[in-house]
């Protein structure tokens, strides 16, 4: 294997949304340090332009279908990549917006804290782009650097520094479990490359190996049983931190577990199949169950994150081609709906400097738009019609079936409803109890604008979600090569098991 | 512009609801304008729809097919048949005459008015839909709209008036689990039924997405389904359980009831009406939408569940409703009661029965209505569905009294009401299949009879209370309007049945030939020729219901 780090202009060019990135973070680091007297809310406009230029650079990829792989395929772009940057991208400039009226409880550091948002988010691009053992290894630690940070900004409360410090320790011991990983698989097949891997023989060191990667991207996306970090870091964590915490990471983590899963272990899918139901049927499970005993509505989202993590899951269990889209979509539901709740959340926790779901009472009579747009939001969540949610959800289902994943339908199904009940207790504070203060609460325009792309994208996903399903089903192009007919209809006279 | 008028009803509400959402809540009049001219238009095109449906061609028309998602095989099909078409008149009817029952509401009347709204667009989202996917989103839509007019603007039930405070219960709060509100609150009335509501659909929804995969078909559309998927054995039974109960559940069937009297009670009364007038039905409706039209052999292996199931159901909400003390329990119960003769007109799966059934859906929502739309006109004025302390309110009430004769007089089955033309049929369809049944469902009339007797004398006649003295009859126009649209269309039917009878048969005759095609003559008796003619009055006992010669 011979590297060869000579770049073309054409190799450039694929790198171009990163390097951009990079460029204009650079940018914004010099401007807060230069311009001593700046106001932190044009910094952080000033951030989102940059994101937003980048994002137009990769809707122009996606759309002259530019792709290609540089470095010995360790950087992929390809539609998937696309897809996946363009959520993290929307992800990021939604918290940053979240963040604008927040930042003024920071004592110091205002001017980093977007520098190290943007920062993580250029990690996480990456990672949506790593095709081999080492980028996946590099791109995921750049990643999460920026969110230990970020976790215990609030120096002087022990909360955030709680948070800080339990999401510190579980992440480098995941890091660890990554590590040994990768290095145990390395030694088994000697290739690094995903694609290579295929065929591979399957020997204790290599399954050990893939479990213990397995291990540490279920600690990014929240599996059970790797989610011990995820409530008292959420609930720790400056509120918008933890809205980015509960959707980016986890996409961008999806997207090397599609390519680890369905590229480089596309021929084990019986074995893993089986890990991935347990995990799933886990996560829904336990993170449904525990959310219902929630009082503090980050903890509540904490929980039900870990259940959603385990209806993606099931995407993957079913391990098709229409797998593969239903999680991308799901996933894109997913953002809507819950950096809308943050949204709200945030605004409520401006106003009132509290996140109990007990201080949402009557907020249909202080706020009825705040009060509607946190209804929309989790219901969404919980998959009502006509909602994003429920397509997605729906769209799993529908990809699960096809395999004959009964019983982890099933356990999805029964799950709806029970999380239905906790959703509704909110909705039930909101808008059946009576306000104890009756005094209106007031949004500012950053916030109001999330919550507005949150309930557009939520309501539009699910009334009409046609060329959403499109833009997914073409971002996993690739994957219809790969499994080939494992995605088209099996025969009516299928078995009935399972 | 015809072809339109099912896109017309389904989304006249969902426009008022939409245009509310930027209405103030101060401008009460313009409030109440948009909310009634919506629900209007929606009563207008459905009135058009019932009489430009035609009989003699039968099977689905008005038909739209919007293509919605390739990748998943769903179109926004719409459609209504024989059995669809009074359905929907009768949701048209009822959320029109619900906006003007609740033309007093104080509390966020705008907001009351989306949720209901939606409501209702929702149910007739059900009725038209000719696609499992719509069918089930609409259906699951038309549930978090109860839970928030249960729960916003409905009351206590039982021990209501010692229930000042639900949330006292601080012990039970703290542990957090299960229902921490009291379980005589209208928040626990409003949580029970999502999610027992809510639990059966996602049972549905799994008989659906078995019936997705196992069909083969990549399609959802009901059409289809119907000409080529072909099931059987276990994998059949187990979809139309599913199926069957999962449906059921909304209808209620006993021993899944248990939710719709709690909800009744706790409801405000537009709310009532439109549950127990067209969202029981969605259950009834599904099940022959679904599983009679997909599996039609397995229905008439397993229909006798239903024909068992509906013994309980008369009897037991009967015996119910007759010892029960509030009056919207009563009512509540005798709607739980009564769906047994829908499920006994079904079960039976004869020409006469079916059709009787699906008559008897329209008849019931109409008495059911006007019962439901009295008493919360009588808890408006004394605070109170306590039969016992009321009493000789025909003083003060006079006019909702004689609506009230005729309310239970029309849900007894008096002649010259269509549920009388409803009841015949069901019992002369059913009684060659299952005599017992229809011995059953006659004391089940004699008990309905005792109840409703029982409670319109607890509430009008006798002495009244002097605390009861200030409470006024029903005089506005806006306020007896929707009592007598439906008395008169009550009537009307019952004495004029012509056109609605021959819309029924001919959703019901190619339904039944498909379900009984495969029978044997002999165990045939019933006396139509198999779909060679849709409308057919043959048998002397048919000819003696009504006067019906549709050509």
């Amino acid at each position: 294997m011979t590297f060869s780090l000579t770049l073309s202009a054409s190799d450039l060019l694929l790198l171009l949304p990163e390097l951009f990135l990079t460029v204009w973070l650079c940018v914004v680091l010099a401007v807060d340090f230069s311009f001593k007297r700046i106001v932190q809310e044009q910094l952080a406009y000033l951030t989102i332009l940059g994101l937003m230029m980048t994002l137009a650079c990769l809707a122009w990829f996606d759309m002259t279908g530019i792709t290609g792989t540089l470095f010995a395929k360790m950087f992929v772009v390809d539609r998937m990549a696309i897809f996946f940057k363009v959520m993290i991208l929307l992800a990021t400039i939604l918290v940053i917006l979240l963040s604008i009226d927040y930042v003024h409880r920071f004592s110091f550091f205002r001017g980093e804290y977007y520098f190290l948002v943007a920062m993580s988010a250029l990690g996480m691009m990456f990672m949506a782009s790593a095709n081999d053992l080492l980028s996946l290894f590099v791109t995921l630690e750049f990643a999460t650097f920026g969110f230990y940070v970020l976790v215990s900004y609030l120096r002087d409360d022990m909360a955030s520094n709680e948070a800080g410090l339990k999401f510190f320790i579980l992440g480098v011991f995941a890091a660890g479990l990554l590590g040994y990983g990768i290095s145990l698989v390395y030694g088994e097949t000697g290739k690094l490359v995903f694609s290579d891997m295929t065929g591979a023989n399957p020997t204790t060191g290599l399954v050990i190996g893939f479990l213990l990667i397995f291990a540490a991207l279920g600690f990014k996306i929240g599996a059970v049983p790797f989610h011990s970090w995820i409530p008292d870091t959420y609930h720790g964590a400056p509120t918008p931190v933890t809205a980015f915490l509960s959707i980016a990471p986890k996409v961008a983590a999806f997207a090397i577990l599609l390519r680890l899963f369905l590229v480089a272990l596309a021929t084990f899918k019986p074995a893993w199949a089986l890990l991935i139901v347990a995990a799933s049927i886990l996560s829904m499970t336990y993170g449904n169950i525990v959310a219902i005993a929630q009082r503090n509505i980050k903890r509540l989202l904490a929980y039900s994150g870990i259940a959603q993590v385990g209806n993606v899951l099931i995407g993957l269990a079913a391990g098709t081609k229409m797998g593969t889209d239903s999680i991308l979509f799901y996933l894109l539901t997913y953002l809507f709906a819950n950096l809308g709740a943050f949204a709200v959340i945030m605004a409520i926790s401006n106003s009132l400097g509290s996140d109990e779901i007990e201080d949402y009472r009557g907020l249909n009579r202080r706020s009825p738009f705040l009060a509607f747009a946190m209804l929309i939001f989790l219901l969404s969540l919980a998959g009502v019609p006509p909602l994003a949610g429920f397509i997605g959800k729906l769209y799993i289902f529908v990809a699960a079936i096809k395999e004959g994943l009964y019983t982890l339908i099933t356990v999805g199904l029964v799950n709806i409803v029970v999380s239905m009940y906790y959703y509704l207790i909110v909705v039930k504070k909101m808008y059946i109890n009576e306000p104890l203060d009756s005094s209106p609460i007031k949004t500012t325009g950053p916030l109001r604008a999330v919550i507005y792309v949150g309930l557009a994208g939520t309501l539009v996903i699910g009334i009409y979600p046609q060329p959403f399903l499109d833009w997914a089903v073409s971002a996993t192009l690739m994957f219809s090569n790969l499994l080939g007919p494992a995605a088209s209809i099996p025969p009516p006279t299928a078995p009935f098991g399972g | 512009m015809a072809e339109y008028t099912l896109l017309i009803i389904l989304f006249a509400p969902f426009v008022g609801a939409l245009a509310l959402i930027f209405v103030s809540n101060r401008q009460v009049s313009l409030v109440r304008g948009v909310a009634a001219g919506s629900a209007f238009v929606t009563l207008v095109a459905s009135v058009y729809l019932f009489y430009a449906y035609d009989p003699v061609k039968g099977g689905y028309q008005f038909i739209q097919r919007i293509e919605w998602s390739r990748q998943l095989g769903i179109s926004l099909h719409l459609g209504v048949d024989g059995i669809g078409t009074p359905l929907v008149l009768a949701s048209g009817i009822l959320l029109f005459a619900g906006i003007f029952v609740s033309w007093h509401i104080k509390d966020r009347m705008k907001e009351f008015y989306i949720w209901i709204l939606i409501l209702a667009a929702a149910t007739i989202g059900v009725f038209m839909s000719l696609d499992l996917f719509f069918l089930y989103f609409f259906y699951e839509m038309s549930v978090i709209p109860m839970y928030l007019l249960l729960g916003m603007w409905g009351s206590h039930t039982k021990k209501y008036l010692e229930m000042t405070d639900p949330e006292g219960l601080k012990l039970r709060d703290s542990v957090g689990f299960i229902f921490n509100f009291g379980a005589n609150s209208k928040e626990y009335a409003a949580m029970k039924l999502v999610l027992f509501l809510s639990a059966f659909a996602v049972a549905a929804l799994m008989g659906i997405l078995l019936i997705y995969k196992f069909s083969g078909l990549n399609t959802f559309d009901i059409l289809v389904l119907r000409e080529k998927a072909h099931f059987s054995g276990p994998l059949a039974t187990l979809i139309w359980l599913l199926i069957f109960f999962g449906f059921a559940s909304i209808a209620p069937i006993w021993p899944l009831h248990s939710w719709s009297p709690v909800g009744h009670a706790a409801a405000p009364a537009a709310t009532s009406m439109l549950h127990a007038g067209v969202l029981m039905k969605l259950g009834h409706f599904s099940i022959i939408r679904v599983a009679f039209e997909i599996l039609p052999e397995t229905t008439r292996e397993l229909m006798p569940i239903a024909a068992v199931l509906c013994i309980f159901s008369i009897i037991y909400g009967g015996l119910v409703a007759y010892y029960a003390k509030d009056t919207k329990y009563v009512i509540g119960y005798s709607s739980s009661s009564h769906m047994g003769y829908v499920f006994l007109g079904m079960a039976a799966l004869d020409y006469i029965s079916l059709s009787g059934a699906v008559i008897y859906m329209f008849a019931h929502a109409m008495a059911t209505g006007m019962l439901f739309a009295m008493a919360g006109w009588v808890y408006d004025q004394t605070h109170t569905r306590d039969i016992p302390s009321l009493g000789g309110l025909s003083n003060r009430m006079p006019f909702i009294s004689a609506a009230f004769v005729i309310g239970c007089m029309a849900s007894i089955g008096m002649p010259g009401t269509v549920n009388f033309i409803a009841e015949v049929m069901i019992i002369v369809g059913s009684w060659n299949k299952y005599p017992f049944q229809v011995v059953v469902a006659v004391l089940g009339i004699v008990l309905t009879m005792a109840y409703l007797f029982k409670m319109m004398r607890g509430l009008f006649y006798g002495s009244m209370a002097e605390k009861y003295s200030h409470s006024h009859d029903a005089v506005a126009v806006v306020d007896r309007m929707p009592l007598l649209l439906m008395i008169m269309v009550s009537v009307s039917f019952g004495i004029f049945p012509g056109h609605l009878y021959s819309v029924v048969r001919s959703g019901v005759d190619p339904l039944i030939a498909r379900i009984t095609r495969v029978v044997p003559v002999a165990e045939q008796p019933t006396h139509i020729p198999l779909a060679s003619s849709p409308i057919a009055p043959v048998s002397a006992s048919h000819k003696a219901i009504a006067k019906v010669t549709p050509r």
